[in-house]
């Protein structure tokens, strides 16, 4: 158990915030030039910002450059680290597309599902834990096209905030339902849900405060990883899946599905293993993905800074 | 509401929940080292939230009712061991 490195994350914030400030005049400037002049055009202003951030945002270049090397196995030069500030960029912008319903705009693959699928057919809640990897908007897009299964995001209150402040100013219509965490019925929300056959997601990778860790190997050295979602999964005794949906550049996104854990039959004396190997099951999808689609790792602050 | 008076009337609750609640959750200290006003969630016990779900469910499966989140007492329930017993004393089955 180690305490996590907060000033790490802190220091290295000052571009990630973009999408966190909640300029409200602003985005929706944005969202009418977007969704007026198309996205070419609206890329055309990103390609600028992407490059601006590449320039000017040493702290989160030295993270970009850190994790690039690691992911790449070389070191990372200008062209990857545009690529990776602009497939960041590229994400948020998709939103406001994806949250109009606009997928006639991408081609968006899905692999894996059919464990999934199966899983859900049983009518059963699940776990869908994601990370600050590629574009976790397309699971509340594909799940709107899905099977009719209801989805909640679990979430901190402040962050679910400014998520439904920008949804409802992209599309009114638009909403997330949110379980909020840090408070002391979070979790007994989240059982509910389940319970009731929702699909829980959340990003497992990040923790806020203090937290129980477990470090694992992560693209060639150990990083320590928050416990909280497993242990979570392992307590309820539920099923968790893998979500990434990976942004290849241009209008082309690919979304990948995989069991994670199941926690189902796992008996108290086994669930500290179980939730260590859930765990570094984890670390081994992420590293998987960021070899494959290496400018899609979104934590812009040193991941390894808490071993 | 007569608080006190119902935990008062099983004597024996408070020190049976602090058992239950440090062998749920694998707590390196005794019985007697959980103060009956100390908090539980967050600085205090230091327990999180899902510390908290663990107690909601052993307490669920020993005293045979459920803790609901839509519950808006749920902070004054879980904010100490004596405001938990109180409740469960209120509502056990069993």
């Amino acid at each position: 158990m180690t305490k996590p490195a907060n000033s790490a994350h802190d220091s290295a914030h000052d571009w990630t915030h973009i999408r966190e400030r909640g300029n409200l005049p602003i985005l929706r400037l944005m969202v009418w030039i977007s969704l007026t002049l198309g996205r070419t055009l609206g890329r055309v202003v990103l390609f600028g910002i992407a490059l601006y951030f590449v320039l000017f945002a040493p702290a989160a270049q030295k993270s970009s450059r850190d994790y690039l090397r690691r992911a790449l196995g070389r070191p990372p030069n200008w062209r990857d680290r545009y690529r990776h500030v602009l497939s960041f960029a590229s994400t948020i912008h998709d939103r406001i597309y994806l949250l109009n319903d606009r997928f006639d705009l991408f081609e968006i693959q899905v692999e894996g599902a059919e464990e999934l699928d199966r899983v859900l057919a049983r009518d059963t809640g699940v776990l869908l834990f994601g990370a600050h990897l590629g574009s976790f908007e397309l699971l509340r897009a594909v799940g709107c096209r899905g099977a009719g299964h209801q989805v909640a995001m679990m979430m901190y209150e402040d962050n679910a905030r400014k998520l439904n402040a920008t949804l409802t100013s992209i599309n009114p219509r638009a909403t997330q339902e949110v379980i909020p965490l840090g408070q002391i019925e979070s979790m007994l929300n989240a059982r509910d849900k389940l319970d009731q056959g929702y699909v829980v997601g959340m990003l497992a990778d990040r923790a806020s405060g203090p937290t129980q860790r477990h470090s694992v190997d992560f693209l060639g050295a150990p990083a320590a990883f928050p416990l909280g979602p497993f242990r979570m999964a392992a307590i309820l005794r539920r099923p968790v899946f893998f979500m990434a949906g990976l942004y290849l550049g241009g209008n082309r996104y690919r979304i990948h599905f995989a069991p994670l854990a199941d926690f189902t039959q796992v008996e108290r004396s086994e669930r500290d293993a179980a939730i260590r190997s859930a765990v570094s099951r984890y670390a081994g999808l992420l590293e998987t993905h960021c070899h494959a689609a290496p400018y899609n790792w979104f934590n812009f602050f040193d991941f390894w800074a808490t071993t | 509401m007569s608080e006190t008076a119902s935990s008062e009337a099983f004597p024996a609750l408070m020190p049976e929940l602090a058992a239950l609640i440090i062998e749920a959750l694998n707590l390196d200290i005794t019985p007697a080292g959980i103060a009956p006003d100390a908090r539980l969630y967050g600085e205090g016990l230091g327990l999180d939230s899902i510390d908290m779900l663990e107690i909601a469910l052993v307490v669920s499966k020993r005293y045979g009712f459920q803790l609901r989140s839509e519950s808006d007492d749920n902070t004054r329930i879980f904010a100490s061991l004596r405001s938990l017993a109180d409740y469960i004393a209120e509502h056990r089955t069993q």
